[in-house]
Order: structure tokens, then sequence, then C-alpha cells
């Protein structure tokens, strides 16, 4: 079913979503690149779940917030929106910083989730090794940090290949702003987190490239290690963005895992 | 038309080479190539420049800070500015500025400026500036927050000169719960406030809706003119008028016994025009720092980069001044012709230029320009 674009309001923030697919909820909660529209791999998923893709406050078309000052304050926002939605309980993915944001949600309500999907997440401080300053380097330069093998991404020329327009111009300088709002110190990790990650006994699958040069694969060791029921899948030549440089395999990966719900 | 002795304290002694490998010389490279025995000597050095430049008779001498640069390691405004409280008689010590966004503790600040206002007898003129990017990766500070930072510091430095404490503070950014600074300045009700531009019209505005002293820095005429228009809007809408006293610029500025040698002392200016501004637009403009109004006027004020230019273009536009005091008065006397301006600052020592230089410099601009000047 192809998806059908909605702005929902959740106080008075107006929220831009994608909703496509049919089946049980699954919430996708996106990185700090913005909201990439509907994906090969989201295609694949949403042949047996239906999925809400909104694109987070500050970011892309949504309304700005910038009274929000941390991934918290939009774990907190999602919880909200999800009452909005009315939907009492979902599966939930999150990429990067949607990853992280998917783990403070979950350690304040787990309840609301069914399953855990969290793709390279942000959020803790590598026991080794750090994560790269996505602020210090000029976008071009950033992605090829962010992608293993450009040849190897399906969706390349659509999603980075084009030479961009104003409007995408705009929207990459609020995406960038937001993920700074919420991200800046301390750097892309909560101190705090570690502490109440146990909390979430929810079966989690965690996903991570293993040349990602963005979040050290260290990171989902500690995650895993964390999360009393939390497995770690690790794709080979893959970097920073498991869904859109590996979309069958990733989709593959996350069927299987909401299919044992 | 007063005269500000300024300095940067660059620390320009290792191979240019050498800065050459790292992406830009501000925070990426490495301090390995700080010399403690040079800086020693550096130090005393650019004081005594200082002193000198008091004793030549300018009006004022301003003093900046920047960080993690070999461009600039005046690394505490404050400091210096104590020093020079100290060491000097009569020149005004412009401050310029005290870096408000990163600041954890504005009421420090406001003791710190109250303190040198009070060793100097009341010779201290308090800028504010936003600072470059870099300045917000050495703090770490969210460079989304650089201008509500900017306005809250100043806010808060402003009630502890002006509300007797103790008093408390609940901002967004600052929280104290008990002000009450036992160091007030000693002119009243605070020494007069400066602020800087280079491109952001807000901040223009800003100035002028507040009566702050307004000074744009290595900007061309047609720029600077554009600048003082968003300034007077600003004092329009407060219903203030705009007197040259409000308006400065900062030019690059060297004399000497002949044109042939200021030309050449002149070439050290260079380097600050290019070199030491080298590097990823996001190490000088972090995402967020910067409003889309001011980054649209930043192109356009650049639309040829400084270090683009060639020496000679950048004295034949008046980014630097370099001739005989002669010469020198009259390129003065033009800047104050096309902008009207009250106060001129002057980037009088930069890069290699040696001491002797420098100190030749300072004293035929005192015999010979700074009394020209009371006639401008």
């Amino acid at each position: 079913m192809p998806p059908r674009e909605e702005v929902i309001v959740v106080g008075n923030t107006k929220v831009h979503l994608l909703i496509g697919g049919q089946g049980d909820p699954l919430l996708v909660l996106h990185g700090a690149g913005g909201n990439r529209g509907w994906r090969r791999w989201m295609a694949a998923v949403g042949e047996h779940y239906t999925v809400y893709a909104p694109t987070h406050p500050g970011f892309g078309r949504s309304d700005a917030a910038d009274w929000m000052e941390s991934i918290d304050d939009l774990a907190r926002f999602y919880l909200w929106f999800l009452d909005v939605m009315g939907l009492s309980k979902v599966h939930l993915l999150g990429h990067s910083i949607g990853g992280w944001t998917a783990a403070e949600l979950a350690t304040m309500r787990p309840g609301v989730i069914d399953r855990l999907v969290l793709v390279s997440p942000t959020g803790l401080k590598p026991d080794e090794g750090e994560i790269r300053d996505i602020f210090f380097y000029p976008p071009e330069e950033l992605l090829e940090y962010t992608v293993h093998d450009p040849t190897t991404v399906p969706e390349w020329a659509e999603l980075f290949g084009g030479k961009p327009g104003l409007e995408e111009i705009e929207g990459a300088l609020r995406n960038r702003e937001m993920a700074a709002r919420l991200t800046w110190k301390p750097y892309m990790f909560n101190p705090r987190l570690a502490h109440f990650l146990p909390r979430v006994q929810n079966p989690t699958l965690i996903v991570w490239g293993r040349e990602d040069q963005i979040v050290p694969l260290i990171c989902g060791e500690q995650y895993r290690r964390l999360l009393p029921n939390a497995t770690l899948r690790v794709l080979e030549r893959c970097g920073h963005l498991p869904p859109i440089e590996r979309p069958d395999v990733f989709a593959n990966l996350v069927l299987d895992f909401l299919r044992r719900a | 038309m007063k005269l500000y002795y300024f300095s940067e304290m660059p620390h320009h002694e290792f191979p240019d080479a050498e800065g050459d490998k790292y992406p830009s010389l501000r925070l990426a490279f490495p301090n390995t190539f700080f010399s403690p025995e040079i800086a020693h000597r550096n130090y005393q050095r650019y004081l005594d420049e200082y002193d000198f430049a008091d004793q030549a008779g300018f009006d004022g001498l301003m003093i900046n800070e920047h960080h993690s640069t070999p461009s600039c390691v005046n690394v505490s405004a404050n400091m210096t500015t104590g020093i020079l409280a100290r060491t000097t008689k009569r020149a005004k010590l412009l401050i310029l500025g005290n870096i408000l966004p990163i600041q954890e503790n504005p009421i420090q600040v406001a003791e710190q400026v109250a303190m040198a206002d009070l060793i100097s007898g009341g010779r201290v003129l308090s800028g504010f500036v936003r600072g470059v990017g870099v300045e917000s990766w050495w703090a770490n500070t969210n460079p989304v927050h650089n201008r509500e930072r900017f306005e809250e510091c100043h806010d808060l430095i402003i009630k502890c000169w002006t509300t007797p404490g103790p008093f408390r503070w609940e901002g967004r950014h600052y929280h104290f719960r008990h002000v009450n600074p036992w160091c007030l300045p000693l002119q009243k009700p605070y020494p007069p406030i400066w602020v800087p531009g280079t491109a952001s019209p807000e901040t223009a505005v800003w100035a002028g809706r507040m009566g702050y002293t307004y000074v744009p820095f290595l900007v061309s005429f047609e720029v600077a003119r554009e600048l003082f228009d968003f300034y007077r809007q600003g004092a329009a809408e407060a219903g203030r008028t705009v007197t040259p006293d409000k308006l400065g610029f900062l030019i690059c500025a060297v004399t000497a016994d002949s044109k042939a040698k200021a030309l050449q002392a002149g070439r050290n200016f260079v380097w600050r025009m290019g070199p030491t501004l080298r590097g990823p637009l996001e190490y000088f403009s972090p995402v967020g720092m910067r409003s889309r109004a001011a980054s649209q006027f930043a192109l356009k004020a650049r639309s040829v980069s400084l270090s683009k230019m060639s020496y000679e273009e950048l004295v034949e536009n008046y980014y630097i001044v370099a001739g005989t005091p002669d010469e020198v008065v009259d390129r003065f006397a033009r800047v104050q012709k096309e902008l009207g301006i009250g106060h001129l600052l002057l980037e009088a020592q930069e890069s290699r230029m040696d001491h002797a230089t420098t100190m030749r410099s300072i004293e035929l601009m005192g015999k010979s320009v700074i009394p020209a000047m009371t006639r401008i």
C-alpha cells in the first residue's frame, strides 16, 4: 500500500507524518539527516506492518520546537504523539539519534512498546573511541564517513545523486540546526541513560554496520550488555546507514525479529 | 576622530608550511607549535607596545580575545585590560570584547570589567561580542543558542551594574539564586558599551536600538554603510539620534619614515586576511550560529574574500593603510569622510611585524597623525 502524508498536531506542534503499509503499527524515528521519505526497506516492512514515519519537530517541514533542549525532550514528545495517534502499543524502530530517542522513550514507558529496534543509535558514551562530530564537517565530507560504499547503495542516485534545490538545502540546514539543538553537549550521549536501560525488558534488536565511522560499534555492544533482552546484529560492508546501505538485508532482519512477537 | 591602537598578540613564530598542512590555523593546528619561551617574550613586547601607544597619545587601546589560534594568543581580554589599567595612564581601554555567548558566568564578567574600570580610574569601554564560531567550539557552547545567550548574558551584566543586589536571575540560559557583586564600575551607570559587526544585520539593529557604539570590522565602505543603515534603523525605532561618536570602523594601519618601509611593514597584515581565516565554514560559522539574514548578508559582504585580494587591492580598498604619516592622515580623513565615524580602530601590529617597526609606527602616529585627527 503506498504511503500517505498527514500532518498531525501534538501540543502546539504540527508534525509531518508518512503512514504506509498494513498490519501492526511500527513507529520509525529518523536520524540527524532527517526524514528521507518512503524508502525501499519501508516498503518491504510495510507489507506486514503499518509504518508510521514522522518528521521530528524542528526537522524538515515539521514545526519548529526551539524550546526543546535534549533527546529526552524528543522522547517525551513521542510519548505524547502516541497518545494523539491513539496508539497504545507499537513496535519502535529508531536510527542514530532516532535510535537514541527510542531508547530514552523505552526507559520512560517500556509498556507502550512491543518490540524495539535500535539501528546504530547514539546515546551512550563509547567505552573506547569517540562518536564522530558530525557538525564539524562539511556535509559532503560527512557523507563520505557516513556511507561505507556508495556503489552498493541501491537508492544512492535518488537520495544523494542530484544537486539539491533551495528547498532541500533549507531542509538540510533545519535538520542540522535541530540536531545540534538536541545533541550538542554532552555530544550525542546522555550520561544517565546507561543507568535506566536495564529497565527495558522488551525484546530488542540492535543493528550496526561493521564499517560505521560515525558511531563506534562498541556502542552496540554496550547497548546489548545494558538491555536485558537484546541481540546485536552486525552487517558487513556497511556504514552508519544500514537501512539505506543494505535495505533488503535490513528489512529481512527487521521482519524476522518483529514476526517473533 | 579618535584613534585606537590594537594588537591581536599573534604567535607567528612557526614555519608557514607547517600550518598549511592542517585544515585551518584555528582549532586544528596543534599547539605543539606554541612556544612558551617565545610567548613569554611576546607578551612583554606586546604589553610594552600598548604602554607606548598610551604615551604616544592614542585615544584608546583596543583589546580583544580569541582561542585555539596562533593569530591571537590574547586569551583573556579582561586580564590584559587589568594589566593595562595599571600600567597606562590616560588612554581609554576598549575591551572589544568579552565574548558573551560562551560565558558560563555573566556575573564574573560584570565583576572583572568593573574591577578594570575601578583600577583604571574609569577608562574602560566595555565591548560585547558574539564571537566567531571557533570560540563556540572552544567553549563547547551550542551555536544555536548564540544570539539568545548573547542577549541574556548582556541583560544580566547590565542588571548587575544597575540593580542593587541581592537579586535572583532565572533566565533561559543563566540561573543564579544570589546575585550581589561586590565590585561595581566607577563609571555611572556603567562603562560605555561597544559592539562590533561584520555581517549580522540583527546585531547592527540591536546596537542601534540600545544606543551602543557600533564598529564594523574590515568590510568595504559600501558594506559598512549598509550596516550603519541597519544601526540607524534600530536607533530610530528607539527614538535615538545617531552621532559620529556612536560609529566606529576598524582597519589595519602602519606608518613609517618612508612609503617603501610602510608598504613593506603593511604586508604583515595580509596574514590576517587569508591564512588565519582559512578553514571549513563549520569552524567559523557552525550550524545555527548565524540567522538566514546574516548568512545572506555575509555572502554579499564577502562576495570577494579578503584572502583572494592582492596586497595592492587590500591597500587600494582601505582594508590596509600603509604610508608616511602625511599619507596616512589623508587616508584616515577619507575613511572619516566616507563613513562619518567618530572612532577609527587601528589593528597596528600583526604577524611578523617586528618590535622596532611597530614602535616607530606608534611614535609617528603620536607625533604626526593623532594631532591631525583632532581636526577631522
